[in-house]
C-alpha cells in the first residue's frame, strides 16, 4: 500500500495550552483509520489541521509526497463530514450535494447523474427536492456523506459523525459507512470517542491521549495487545491488577506466580497485568488457577457478566451507641450543656489534652435563650495509662457542669492473617442530632470510629471500601447499632455464556497468552 | 385587547371617517364623498410628493444595506468580547433623542454647500443605520461557522463562500432590517423638515401641514390613509420575500 498522508511532528497550541504534542502518523491509501480518544485528546484538532481549517504551530503535513501545510482548505483533495453535518439550510438535498461540483463549474448535465448516483449510494434515492432541515438525523448524515463524496476526494474526514444519532441508528450507520468506504475505495479518517465504533469499522486505530498517540494498531492488536493500562481501559473492559515481573515469561500477582508470554522487563519491575473478561474461564472448584466466590451474575444480552471474588476484603465490626437528649440545664446561669461518653485507645492517653477531650466527647455549652456558644474553661478527669472506666467533668465559668464516662481500651485490631490485612476501629457514641445532621454518614462514621486498614506486610494504607450499617440516619432512635468497615477484596469480571449461581465457589482459569503485562503508566 | 381597541382601532375609524367626508361636517350632518382622494390623485404635485417619499425611503434603505452589511460583518467577525463593545458603541447614540440628534446634524450641516437633498439623506441614513446593522449582525452571529468551513471544504474560496453561503443565510436579517428602516423612513417628516428646510416636502410633511397648519383634517386624513396603504403593500412584499426564503 502507498503512503498517502504523513504527519511529521505536529504541535498545536491554543493560548498557552499544548493540544498536540508532536504527532507522527502515517496513513495509507484505502485505509479506514480511526482516531480514538476522550474529548480533549486532540483528535479533532489533528483532523482539522488535515482539512486545512487550522494551521499547526510546528511540524508538517505531507500529502502524496508533497507538503500541503500552506495549501488552503478549498484546494485540498480532502472532504469533510462535519460533526453536526453542517448542511446548507437554504439549499435542498440536490443543491447541497451538487454544491461542490457547481463551485468547480461542472456542467449541469454532468452534475445530475453524479448526484443521483450518490443518493443511491447513501440510500436516499428520490430525496432530491427534500428540504434538508426537515430530514431526520440519519438522513442528514447521509446527505452530508454524499455531499462530501460526490467531489471524489482522495480522503474523507469524518468528525464524530455518529455522535448525534441514537444507538440503533448508530449501529446501522457504522455498517453503512464501512460499506461505503469499501465501495468507493478511498481513505476514510474517522474521529470518535466510542471504542465500539472504532473496533467495528477500522482497519487501523490510533489511540490518543492528551495530545499524543498511545498506540497505533489494528483493532485486534489494540484489543488483544494494548500497549498500556490507558489503552486497555479505553478499549474494551478489563481486569487490571498490580503485579511484578519476576523474570521473562513469569509475572507475579495476587500472591502467585503465573506463566505469561511477555518479556523484556527489568527484574521485579512493577507492572500492570490486564486480563480481558472474556479470556477468563469459570471451572469447578480447584480446577483452575484461583478459587473464588460468585458475587453476581448479570445477563448482558449475548453473555453473562459474572463477578468472582477471589480474595475477601477484611472487615471490622463496631457498635454505634446512639444517645438521647442528655442536656444539662443550669437555671441560675441560664446555660445548657451536653457531652457524650466515648472510648479511647490506650495509646492516645499519654498525649491527650483537654481540648482533645472536649472534641472527642463533643462537649458543648450554650445560652439557653440565645443559643450562643459558651466556652468550657475547666476539664477535670482521672484518666490514667491503664485500661478501665474513668470520668470527665466539663465546667463553664458560671459553674454549669456535665459528667461523662470514658472507657480506655486496648487497641482491638482484626488481623486477617490469610488476607494479610489489618483493620481497626472504635465504638462510637453519638447523639441522635449528630447523626441526623451528618451530611455523609459513611464518611463521618469512618472518622468518628477512627477506622483504618493497612497491609500487614508493607504497612501501606488499604482503602476502606464499604461502610455497612442497617439503620436510616434520618429515622434513628436511641440504642446500639452494628457498623462494619470492609476493605476491598480482589474481584474478577468475567464474560461467559453460562449462567452462574450467586454464592457458588468456583475456580477461574486463564492461559499464559490471556495475561497481558504492560509497563506502569507514569501519571 | 381593550387598550388595542381604544388606542388603535377607534382612532383608525375616526381617521377613515374624516378621510371620506368633507369639511364642515359634524356627527349630525355627514356628507360622505371621495373628494379628498380625487383631489390627491388628480394633482401631480401631491403624487410627486408621494413618489419622492417612496424614493427617499428606498434610497435610504439601500444605503443602509450597503454601509450596514459590511459593518455588521466586521462586528460579527471580531472577537466575542469586542463584539459586545462594538454593538454598544453603535447603539449608544440611540440613547439620545432622535430630535436632538437631528438638530445636532443641522448645526453640523448648516455651513456646508450640500444640497437640501443630500443633507436629508445624511440625516436619514445616520438615524436608521443602527437598526439595519443590528438586524444583519444578529443573523450573521447566529450563523454556524461549520457551514462556512463546509463551504471551504467543498471548494469555495473566501469570496464564493461568502456569496454562496454567508450572504444567502443572512437574507432574513436584511429583510427585517429593511422593514425596520423603510417603514419609518417613508413616513418621516421632521428629519426632512429640519435638514431640508421648507424646500424638501414629503408625505409626512404634507400630513403634518394639513393637520397642524391649515387645519384641513379631512384632506390630511385622506393623505394618511394613502400612506398607510403604501406601507401595507410594501410590508406585504417584504414578508412574502422573507417567507419564500425561509420556506427553502
Amino acid at each position: 500500500m502507498k503512503k498517502l498522508i504523513e504527519f511529521r511532528n505536529i504541535v498545536k497550541k491554543f493560548g498557552g495550552q499544548v493540544v498536540l504534542k508532536g504527532i507522527n502518523l502515517d496513513i495509507y491509501e484505502n485505509e479506514f483509520v480511526t482516531l480514538l480518544g476522550p474529548s480533549g485528546c486532540g483528535k479533532t484538532t489533528l483532523l482539522r489541521i488535515l482539512g486545512g481549517f487550522l494551521e499547526q504551530d510546528e511540524g508538517s503535513v505531507v500529502f502524496n509526497g508533497e507538503e500541503i501545510s500552506d495549501v488552503p482548505a478549498y484546494k485540498r483533495p480532502i472532504n469533510t463530514v462535519f460533526q453536526k453535518y453542517a448542511l446548507f439550510p437554504h439549499l435542498n438535498v440536490y443543491e447541497n450535494i451538487a454544491f461542490g461540483l457547481k463551485i468547480k463549474k461542472m456542467d449541469k448535465e454532468l452534475i445530475e447523474p453524479k448526484v443521483t448516483k450518490m443518493l443511491e449510494l447513501v440510500g436516499l434515492a428520490g430525496f432530491e427536492d427534500r428540504d434538508v432541515t426537515l430530514l431526520s438525523g440519519g438522513q442528514q448524515q447521509r446527505v452530508a456523506i454524499a455531499r462530501a463524496l460526490v467531489n471524489e476526494p482522495d480522503v474523507l474526514l469524518l468528525d464524530e459523525p455518529l455522535s448525534a444519532l441514537d444507538a440503533k441508528l448508530r449501529k446501522e450507520m457504522q455498517q453503512e459507512l464501512k460499506r461505503i468506504q469499501q465501495e468507493v475505495g478511498i481513505t476514510f479518517i474517522f474521529v470518535t470517542h466510542d471504542q465500539e465504533e472504532a473496533l467495528t469499522m477500522s482497519d487501523k486505530i490510533v489511540v490518543m491521549k492528551e495530545g499524543h498517540i498511545e498506540q497505533i494498531g489494528t483493532p485486534t492488536e489494540i484489543y488483544n495487545e494494548p500497549a498500556n493500562k490507558y489503552v486497555a481501559t479505553f478499549v474494551g473492559q478489563s481486569n487490571i491488577i498490580d503485579g511484578t515481573m519476576i523474570e521473562d515469561y513469569k509475572v507475579n500477582f495476587d500472591g502467585k506466580d503465573f506463566e505469561c508470554v511477555d518479556y523484556d522487563f527489568k527484574k521485579n519491575q512493577p507492572v500492570d497485568v490486564i486480563i480481558r473478561p472474556e479470556d477468563i474461564e469459570i471451572k469447578k472448584k480447584s480446577k483452575g488457577k484461583m478459587n473464588g466466590q460468585i458475587m453476581s451474575c448479570l445477563f448482558k444480552g449475548v453473555h453473562y457478566e459474572v463477578i468472582v471474588e477471589t480474595k475477601r476484603g477484611a472487615a471490622k465490626n463496631i457498635k454505634l451507641h446512639v444517645l438521647g437528649d442528655q442536656d444539662v440545664f443550669n437555671k441560675e446561669a441560664n446555660e445548657k450543656m451536653s457531652a457524650s461518653d466515648f472510648k479511647m485507645d490506650i495509646e492516645d492517653v499519654e498525649s491527650i489534652s483537654d481540648q482533645d477531650l472536649i472534641l472527642r466527647s463533643n462537649a458543648q455549652a450554650w445560652d439557653a435563650d440565645s443559643e450562643e456558644e459558651i466556652a468550657i474553661n475547666e476539664v477535670e478527669h482521672n484518666i490514667v495509662d491503664k485500661a478501665g472506666n474513668y470520668q470527665i467533668t466539663f465546667k463553664t465559668a458560671k459553674g454549669t457542669c456535665i459528667k461523662i464516662n470514658v472507657e480506655v481500651v486496648l487497641p482491638k485490631v482484626n488481623e486477617d492473617s490469610e488476607e494479610k490485612i489489618g483493620i481497626q476501629a472504635f465504638d462510637v457514641y453519638k447523639s441522635i442530632d449528630e447523626i441526623k445532621e451528618s451530611m455523609a454518614i459513611s464518611v463521618d462514621l469512618r472518622n468518628w470510629a477512627d477506622a483504618y486498614a493497612w497491609d500487614l506486610e508493607t504497612e501501606n494504607e488499604v482503602k476502606i471500601d464499604d461502610v455497612r450499617f442497617d439503620f436510616d440516619p434520618m429515622e434513628i432512635k436511641e440504642g446500639v447499632y452494628d457498623v462494619t468497615f470492609v476493605t476491598e477484596g480482589r474481584t474478577y469480571k468475567i464474560h461467559t455464556t453460562e449462567k452462574q449461581n450467586e454464592g457458588d465457589i468456583v475456580s477461574i482459569d486463564f492461559g499464559p497468552d490471556d495475561i497481558h503485562v504492560m509497563e506502569k503508566m507514569i501519571a | 385587547m381593550v387598550w388595542a381597541l381604544i388606542l388603535i382601532v377607534i382612532p383608525m375609524l375616526i381617521m377613515i371617517f374624516y378621510a371620506f367626508t368633507t369639511e364642515g361636517n359634524d356627527l349630525i350632518q355627514v356628507k360622505v364623498s371621495l373628494n379628498n382622494f380625487i383631489r390627491f390623485f388628480q394633482d401631480p404635485i401631491f403624487l410627486n410628493v408621494l413618489l419622492r417619499s417612496v424614493i427617499l425611503a428606498l434610497v435610504t434603505t439601500l444605503i443602509c444595506i450597503l454601509i450596514g452589511y459590511p459593518a455588521a460583518y466586521f462586528i460579527a467577525q471580531a472577537d466575542f468580547n469586542k463584539q459586545a463593545v462594538l454593538v454598544l458603541l453603535m447603539t449608544a447614540p440611540q440613547f439620545i433623542n432622535m430630535l436632538v440628534r437631528t438638530y445636532a446634524w443641522r448645526g453640523i450641516l448648516l455651513n456646508t454647500d450640500f444640497s437640501a437633498e443630500l443633507k436629508v439623506y445624511i440625516g436619514m441614513v445616520y438615524n436608521f443605520l443602527p437598526f439595519m446593522i443590528l438586524q444583519i449582525y444578529t443573523s450573521l452571529s447566529k450563523l454556524d461557522t461549520s457551514l462556512i468551513n463546509a463551504a471551504y471544504d467543498l471548494g469555495c474560496d473566501k469570496k464564493t463562500a461568502f456569496l454562496k453561503v454567508t450572504l444567502p443565510l443572512s437574507v432574513p436579517g436584511i429583510i427585517s432590517g429593511i422593514t425596520l428602516v423603510f417603514l419609518p423612513a417613508v413616513s418621516s417628516f421632521f428629519i426632512p423638515k429640519l435638514l431640508g428646510g421648507g424646500s424638501f416636502v414629503l408625505v409626512g410633511n404634507l400630513i403634518e401641514n394639513y393637520f397642524v397648519t391649515t387645519g384641513d383634517w379631512n384632506f390630511g386624513a385622506a393623505v394618511s390613509l394613502v400612506m398607510t396603504i403604501v406601507i401595507l403593500i410594501s410590508m406585504y412584499f417584504t414578508r412574502k420575500f422573507d417567507y419564500d426564503k425561509e420556506a427553502r
